[in-house]
């Protein structure tokens, strides 16, 4: 029996990157939500949250692609994966887009979010829609860093 | 991933790229030339490294020439003469900031670059030229244990003292040396847990019967929230019996080195405006100050134009804004003012404003970090800026930053230097 894609940055069997990912994407979802609140209230709060989080994120979002990479390049039959191009490559463009929404965040008051910066957010979070669903498809459907019955 | 690489270098090339800095004289007078709004990805933070003075001085203008008062000293802001010539320079340092966002741990990193690493004494020293030389031949501790002082004024035997939080009163005595009295609090001014622009200056009317104190706005644009800025960017004016305030102009961002016009007896200001706009936006001012005045801050700047960052926006309060006297450009940071009123100067000098410029942070070209002087007739300014005292920064390092002026008793130009640690003294050259 054939194995399965093995993920090369893992602990104890338990890939990284899936581990990681739930962060940024919690992350930038949240900037999604925090900057409406703050485009309708003009309450400094929410815009305060959204550039923490868009920081979180940001950080955690490194070591996400690090992971990532290692199993990219661990594994020859990840990179064979057509998905995984995509999945690479949208979530690159996100990352940049958030960096730039970074930015965008730290000018002060009403423009760190209107228009620009919620502009970026709804973009980020819908690349990440794409992006995660192909990341759940290579793990539920090819089984990339799943264990196989017999072990490995 | 060297896609993400190429774009994040990318960022920081954009970031570089803002509109080319004007010169700054365009922005100096009663009507400055006034640039489209530029808001950075990453603003431009062009700090020096300081490296203190050594054996060297500043550069006097023509016709002037400096020496040190005082050196070694630890963040001296403000100087004050009093009336038998001993001159009081207050070191202080701002409290601690608060962090609301990530951006503020790398403004605080860079704004320490930016001002001096000694720890300010918070407190006001005393020194006395028995002889009138220009060089000091006593020095004492005149008050100690302050929070963040700044302002200080005497009435008569009345000495007030503007900590960051409030005015307190201490009795004085001509020739006094040390006050040990116990502060009365006489008004409490808004400070923390947030205190962004800290220093508060203090004057007296002509008659002695009103203080007034400048009170500077809790933010650079309301990013701390309306909330933060209740009573702030205003000029209060304190009944000196009851304490008692009430707030004389608004709409002034920073107002500091409010001092009264000899000619006219208005009380003038210069101002500190808002960053982040650009190179060239919004040149800092000098004005007088009208009783009721609104004068933009934060909805507007120069009368009616809107600032896109403060929301939600009030028109009613626009619509009044009164555009400022005379620009002195941008983010020079004006934080002294002294009107010349002695003889020890050339008679050019005479009515005419000094104004000590800080020097900027977010400009990638520098701006201030020198002593200009305004001339006035008839109590209103007539004529360019020109330089005083120069020689602060060379190249991308300073040796100090002018802060606060006063003139001593001889009619000299006081200037403190709070990164130099230094008070120079400004007098007639000998012929």
């Amino acid at each position: 029996m054939p194995s399965n894609p093995r993920s090369t940055a893992r602990i104890v069997g338990h890939p990284l990157h899936a581990m990681l990912v739930p962060i940024p994407i919690a992350c930038f979802v949240g900037t999604l939500v925090t900057d409406i609140a703050y485009a309708e209230t003009a309450n400094m709060q929410w815009a305060n949250m959204s550039a923490w989080m868009l920081t979180i994120g940001l950080i955690v979002a490194l070591f996400a692609v690090i992971a990532g990479l290692i199993d990219f390049l661990g594994d020859r039959r990840i990179r064979d994966l057509r998905a995984v191009w995509i999945h690479a490559g949208g979530n690159a463009v996100a990352l940049v887009l958030a960096i730039f929404n970074a930015f965008i965040h730290s000018r002060d008051a009403y423009t760190s979010v209107v228009p620009t910066g919620l502009t970026l957010s709804v973009l980020t979070v819908l690349i990440l829609l794409v992006t995660g669903w192909i990341g759940w498809e290579m793990v539920y459907r090819h089984r990339v860093g799943v264990l196989a019955e017999d072990g490995e | 991933m060297t896609k993400t690489a190429f774009l994040c270098g990318a960022v920081f090339v954009l970031a570089a790229c803002g509109p080319a800095p004007i010169n700054p004289q365009r922005q100096i007078g009663a009507h400055p030339y006034l640039p489209e709004i530029h808001q950075y990805l990453l603003p431009p933070m062009h700090v020096v490294k300081n490296i203190g003075w050594g054996n060297s001085t500043p550069i006097a203008a023509q016709g002037l020439t400096v020496a040190a008062f005082a050196k070694n000293l630890r963040n001296p802001r403000s100087v004050y003469v009093l009336p038998n010539g001993d001159v009081l320079v207050v070191e202080s340092d701002g409290p601690p900031a608060p962090v609301s966002r990530p951006k503020e741990f790398v403004m605080d990193w860079i704004e320490q670059q930016a001002h001096s690493s000694v720890k300010a004494g918070n407190r006001i020293l005393l020194f006395r030229d028995t002889n009138g030389d220009g060089i000091p031949d006593m020095q004492t501790v005149f008050l100690d244990k302050l929070h963040s002082p700044f302002g200080v004024v005497l009435v008569g035997t009345d000495l007030y003292v503007a900590n960051t939080d409030g005015v307190s009163h201490y009795p004085y005595r001509e020739g006094q040396t040390r006050i040990t009295a116990p502060g009365k609090l006489l008004t409490p001014l808004p400070a923390g847990p947030i205190d962004h622009h800290w220093t508060k200056s203090l004057t007296a009317s002509p008659d002695g019967t009103k203080l007034y104190a400048g009170v500077g706005s809790n933010s650079n644009i309301t990013e701390n929230g309306i909330g933060a800025e209740l009573d702030r960017a205003a000029i209060w004016e304190i009944d000196r019996v009851t304490g008692a305030h009430r707030l004389y102009a608004t709409g002034l961002r920073n107002p500091n080195g409010l001092t009264f016009e000899p000619q006219t007896h208005a009380l003038w200001t210069v101002v500190n405006e808002r960053d982040e706009l650009g190179p060239d936006l919004v040149p800092d001012y000098m004005t007088s100050v009208k009783d009721g005045g609104f004068y933009g801050w934060p909805y507007s700047y120069y009368g009616q134009h809107i600032d896109p960052r403060v929301k939600p926006q009030r028109p009613d309060l626009v619509a009044k804004a009164i555009p400022p006297d005379y620009a002195l450009s941008s983010h020079v940071a004006p934080l002294g003012l002294v009107f010349y009123t002695a003889d020890n100067l050339p008679a050019s000098y005479r009515g005419g404003a000094f104004i000590g410029e800080h020097g900027s942070w977010d400009r990638s070209e520098l701006n201030g970090y020198k002593v200009v002087f305004v001339p006035f007739s008839n109590g209103k300014p007539n004529g360019m800026a020109h330089d005083i005292l120069t020689g602060f920064i060379h190249g991308d390092t300073a040796h100090g930053r002018p802060v606060a002026l006063a003139i001593d008793k001889q009619g000299a130009l006081l200037v403190a230097d709070d990164v130099g640690g230094a008070v120079w003294r400004v007098s007639a050259a000998t012929q």
